[in-house]
């Protein structure tokens, strides 16, 4: 799949070398051979024409007068940037650029992702839509065309914004257990870890909660439901796993719904919540999660009173048979 | 190509549980997955497809034993107190250090088990109990069946790993064959003990296989 993505960097030499138009592809788009498959992506990727990221080889291009370029802070790499400024053939062909170029170039996934991390920061202003995307993309100096990109407009924004939730609540879920493997920390409870963990994921949305209800209905939509759900999965997994569930029992499925209940409620009610700092909502937690201990503890007594119940009735068998004589060895 | 160091093949009783090996490193992998035991089972892999390909397979494995495990269980509760108890108990012991090996592989892999293990539970006792309620001969015939069965899965599954890549599978299909191997010393016992006087063993034979056969064919399609 990655090797489709190398010729994007071709292009973009090509083009930078040979004088970007702002905006429109046509001209390049034809100057390309189109791909079998990636027909569509160069189309999307002529849009970027004006991808410029490189402070290293900023003056040997000069750029034109009649556009701006636009330099974005990032220290992400980005495509092309730090090559040889040749001022070579605006229309180098890419068949030789085969997968040679390694780490230098973004993939379209990575470029996608910088938007969308980009457009988060305008999700405040302007809500979870493709306008949030458009400006995002104006501020890493692309068009607001790019947003075309994106087949599933807002909900590719949401549902990046969640994955990138997940990485983070992993990465530190994975720290602290191996602190804990070191020796540096002590291990918690698991009911004390739950709340930490939930919590810790649910003040990740307070930079975007007055906007949140609008992500939560976008994630309910037919289309996008698989892959909030998925999402969702994969955060319960991850926090059971590091809260050391290695069942591999039907228990398995009843911690994760137990959790997924507790996540989604707390959620509802952060939502709503006004008080300080989410107080209330951390109130909520602690409760529901008491309530799943407690119905734990419930189903373990119960459990064990059955099986004391089992086995005074097959000692009340066992002496009518020894009674009536029944209870011989074969 | 993912190529592994190919660790050292042990001489060992097959009665033996896997014996641990130091852990090895695969070059082209920037770390170890390792377990407690310090060797692994399932190679490390960021191919989401051949991951999920071998998680159904653990899966299904997993589900098996824990129904041939049910299945000897159901035996020991009817036929407990017989002569053949103590030959069943010996097998049954046997598959529950597989069930633990899987277990452990399920745990360290992060391997979601299937929904349907009480289901298994249920029929698996109930299929085991049935048959011992037919004598001695009727849970033997069963253990035939079933034993034949799995073996038959595991045929498939080695045949599969071998078609895909031998090296890269190592310890999977080494794991595999001595589980396919215990199975088939299993069928040869129950063989052994009459389990062919048995008239109806023919229909009994039949049914155990089909209800083991579905059973995989459920697991299969239910977790493609």
């Amino acid at each position: 799949l990655c090797c489709g993505y190398w010729d994007m960097a071709a292009l973009i030499r090509g083009l930078r070398a040979g004088r970007v138009l702002r905006g429109l592809g046509s001209v390049a788009v034809q100057t390309l051979s189109p791909q079998g498959s990636n027909v569509r992506r160069a189309f999307h990727r002529t849009i970027l024409l004006q991808l410029v990221n490189d402070s290293k080889s900023d003056t040997s291009v000069p750029p034109p007068s009649y556009h701006e370029v636009h330099t974005a802070g990032e220290s992400s790499s980005s495509s092309a940037h730090g090559e040889s400024s040749e001022d070579a053939q605006p229309n180098t062909s890419f068949q030789d650029q085969s997968g040679e170029h390694g780490e230098d170039y973004e993939t379209e996934e990575q470029l996608q992702a910088r938007i969308l991390t980009t457009a988060l920061e305008f999700v405040p202003q302007h809500g979870w839509t493709v306008e949030a995307i458009a400006a995002g993309a104006e501020t890493l100096g692309l068009s607001s065309a790019s947003t075309g990109m994106f087949n599933n407009g807002a909900g590719d924004l949401v549902l990046h914004f969640v994955t990138q939730c997940n990485a983070q609540l992993a990465e530190t879920l994975a720290e602290q257990n191996n602190q804990v493997q070191l020796g540096q920390a002590e291990s918690k409870k698991t009911a004390e870890f739950m709340r930490d963990a939930v919590e810790m994921r649910l003040r990740m949305l307070i930079p975007y909660i007055d906007t949140w209800p609008q992500a939560m209905s976008i994630l309910l939509l037919p289309h996008n439901i698989p892959g909030s759900l998925k999402h969702l999965s994969t955060m319960v997994d991850d926090i059971w796993y590091y809260a050391g569930d290695r069942s591999t029992d039907v228990n398995w499925y009843t911690r994760r719904a137990a959790l997924t209940g507790i996540y989604n409620t707390t959620e509802l009610v952060m939502v709503q919540d006004s008080s300080p700092d989410f107080e209330e909502t951390w109130a909520f937690l602690d409760n529901r999660i008491k309530d799943v201990v407690n119905m734990a503890n419930t189903a373990k007594e119960v459990q064990a009173t059955g099986e004391s119940v089992v086995q005074g009735l097959m000692g009340a068998a066992i002496t009518l048979k020894n009674i009536t004589g029944m209870n011989q060895r074969r | 190509m993912h190529r592994f160091v190919r660790p050292q093949l042990m001489l060992r009783d097959s009665k033996q549980p896997l014996l641990p090996r130091a852990g090895h490193l695969c070059t082209n992998h920037k770390s170890v997955v390792s377990s407690v035991r310090g060797y692994v089972v399932l190679p490390p892999t960021s191919d989401e497809e051949e991951k999920a390909m071998l998680h159904r397979m653990m899966r299904v494995d997993h589900a098996g034993e824990y129904g041939a495990n049910r299945i000897y269980a159901g035996q020991m509760a009817v036929l407990g107190r017989t002569q053949i108890s103590p030959l069943i108990q010996e097998m049954w012991d046997q598959e529950k250090q597989h069930l633990r090996k899987f277990n452990e592989i399920l745990a360290e892999n992060r391997v979601r088990p299937t929904l349907l293990l009480p289901l298994w539970n249920i029929a698996g006792f109930a299929l085991g109990a049935g048959s011992a309620l037919l004598g001695k001969e009727g849970a033997m015939a069963c253990t035939v069946a079933v034993e034949e069965s799995i073996s038959e899965h595991y045929n498939s599954q080695i045949r599969t790993l071998m078609e895909k890549d031998p090296e890269k599978y190592t310890e999977l299909l080494q794991l595999i064959k001595e589980f396919r191997d215990d199975e088939m010393e299993h069928h040869d016992t129950g063989l052994e003990h009459d389990a062919e006087s048995v008239n109806l063993n023919y229909c009994h034979d039949r049914m155990s296989c089909m209800n083991y056969n579905i059973k995989i064919q459920i697991l299969n399609n239910s977790n493609n």
